[in-house]
């Protein structure tokens, strides 16, 4: 029985660690590329896999760009947008939840329909007024077109919805007064959600591409995904300095991913399913 | 009621007078926190999402540069597309590519969930081998596939000389069937783990009653996959084809890092025809109307979907 069952797994085995090899192979190379003197032969297996080693082409990478700087504009401007989207769409829906009021199913059904809308197809009318407003090649282009994101708004109006209202009828009669019942009731109680949310948020701004392309084209205000190929584009022979620049643009999100791979998919689910 | 006398009826009155107004009070003092809470969002939602839709629709009706003086043209940007060999290029290499990535990221994410959910050794390191690529950023992935297609210095040339598949070059990324080929390698490398994820937890949510039920009717495992774990998926599945074709209509960075869009147009997307068209060209009323149109298509598109497959559902 026992061996029945491990011959009809090999196959399944097999598969899996072949996707496994093909899906680590590329970043397998780029970290070793990346450690083979400026100029090597990279593209021979057999000269790729022997020594000599250095970390020159990381030396090269922090002379001749603004590496850091890149890094820095890609974290202030993640982090800025996901806590702006969260608090913003955690009162949003608090109030779409819990507070009657007139216009409530216009103004639900106005924010849903932000659903359907891809940023790509608005980014004229967004490029002019940022121009209007002097804002190029500054953080607010770069974070608030991105704030209001209706995908917030209806996550955490559908937890908000299942939590009791005894809960709140509790609280009120302490005297407590709506913000407050916000703040120490439904933002504790939704900590998950907000962490799945806030995780698929970042993620999105980090690979951002189309929109900070627009509006960054100032060396100092770029973000990563745009900076890496216009820095790469200066190197058209050499392999080892260009994939130390993705490297070293890279290693953030891996170490990111290294300690919180359990909840980042687990966020990814929780937020695409719902 | 009867009873009360004259007096007594006045005072009821004068106190629900004065109760309906504390309630008219309290609606109104209800109302305005509403809106206190909405406001920042609202605010932000108006500007940066309401307004350019509004007026990309009315740069779309007219014809000039950015920020100065626009002509009003009418519905002449439209038709100018119609005859637009370059739109309807854009078009259908936008469609063919949502038809080809659709059904290629569906397939290998359900495999890949497959594997990952039936426990075998390592499962933890599987899944994050499955998912790591999700996490780079798409201009370093796009680099990382230029390096591995280009010829002569390129990885994947280099792999198939050495096993003697081939024997001089293949220009991966400058034929057009080859082009769209890697483009479609790259995307699916990249994303095919986040597709993972949503169909793992899918699968997550069947319940093993229904596989040990199986297991008593003496199923194997091809009925078992077809009949419980298929259908139990419906769900999953509609939302990964909605999601897929949707990011498939907004592809850009793969063609523009990867090809430029080449061999000449034969890989541009219609977002990067938008972008060149607006930030090229500096047209954005034409830009704009073709902006529109890809909004349309996509909805058209998504209704088809709900249609097709929400509704096999019932």
């Amino acid at each position: 029985m026992k061996n029945k069952v491990r011959s009809t797994r090999l196959p399944a085995y097999i598969a899996a660690y072949g996707l496994v090899a093909i899906m680590l192979i590329p970043i397998v190379w780029m970290f070793w590329v990346s450690f083979k003197p400026i100029n090597s032969i990279v593209t021979v297996i057999g000269e790729l896999l022997t020594p000599p080693y250095t970390m020159e082409s990381y030396v090269r990478v922090q002379e001749s760009s603004m590496i850091w700087r890149w890094t820095i504009n890609s974290v202030i401007v993640g982090v800025i947008q996901t806590a702006g989207t969260l608090l913003l769409s955690s009162l949003a829906a608090f109030a779409i939840s819990r507070i009657p009021f007139k216009g409530k199913t216009f103004i639900f059904l106005l924010i849903l329909a932000g659903l359907m809308v891809p940023v790509e197809a608005t980014i004229v009318p967004l490029y002019e007024m940022i121009v209007q407003l002097g804002w190029v090649n500054s953080y607010p282009a770069l974070i608030l077109p991105g704030i209001a994101l209706p995908l917030g708004v209806l996550i955490l109006k559908q937890f908000y919805d299942g939590i009791p209202n005894d809960l709140m009828e509790a609280a009120k009669i302490d005297g407590a007064n709506l913000l407050r019942i916000w703040w120490s009731i439904f933002l504790p109680l939704s900590r998950t959600s907000m962490a799945a949310l806030a995780i698929f948020i970042f993620v999105q701004s980090w690979n951002n591409f189309l929109w900070p392309l627009l509006v960054a084209n100032d060396q100092s205000m770029m973000t990563l995904p745009v900076a890496i190929p216009t820095f790469q584009s200066s190197f058209t022979t050499d392999l080892t300095v260009p994939m130390a620049a993705n490297v070293l643009a890279s290693i953030p999100a891996l170490i990111f991913f290294l300690i919180f791979q359990k909840q980042i998919i687990k966020g990814i689910a929780m937020t695409g399913i719902k | 009621m009867q009873k009360l006398t004259d007096v007594e009826a006045n005072d009821t009155q004068k106190k629900e007078m004065k109760l309906s107004k504390i309630k008219k009070r309290e609606i109104w003092k209800t109302n305005l926190t509403a809106w206190l809470f909405l406001l920042p969002f609202v605010l932000l939602y108006l500007i940066f999402m309401v307004y350019p839709i509004v007026e990309g629709f009315i740069i779309s009706l007219t014809t000039g540069g950015f920020g100065g003086d626009r002509e009003f043209v009418g519905l002449s940007n439209y038709m100018t597309m119609l005859t637009d060999a370059y739109f309807w290029e854009a078009l259908w290499n936008t469609v063919l590519f949502v038809l080809i990535s659709t059904p290629s990221i569906v397939v290998l994410g359900l495999l890949m969930a497959l594997l990952v959910n039936i426990g075998l050794k390592g499962t933890t390191f599987i899944r994050a081998a499955f998912f790591v690529p999700y996490m780079l950023s798409i201009s370093v992935m796009a680099s990382i596939f230029v390096f591995i297609f280009q010829p002569y210095t390129g990885l994947l040339n280099e792999i198939l000389r050495s096993i003697g598949l081939i024997d001089g070059e293949i220009f991966w990324l400058g034929e057009t069937a080859l082009a769209w080929l890697s483009i479609l390698i790259a995307t699916l490398w990249w994303t095919v783990g986040f597709n993972m994820v949503l169909f793992l937890a899918g699968l997550q949510d069947i319940s093993e009653e229904w596989y040990e039920a199986a297991d008593m009717d003496g199923a194997n495992a091809w009925q078992k996959f077809w009949h419980i774990t298929l259908p139990s998926l419906r769900g999953v599945l509609t939302l990964v084809v909605i999601l897929q074709s949707v990011a498939s209509f907004k592809l850009f960075g793969q063609p523009w890092l990867m090809t430029g869009g080449g061999p000449g147009t034969s890989t541009r997307p219609l977002v990067q025809y938008i972008y060149e068209l607006g930030f090229r060209n500096w047209n954005p009323g034409y830009a704009s109307a073709v902006s529109y149109v890809l909004f349309l298509v996509m909805m058209i598109f998504a209704f088809i979907q709900y249609k097709l497959l929400i509704k096999k559902e019932d």
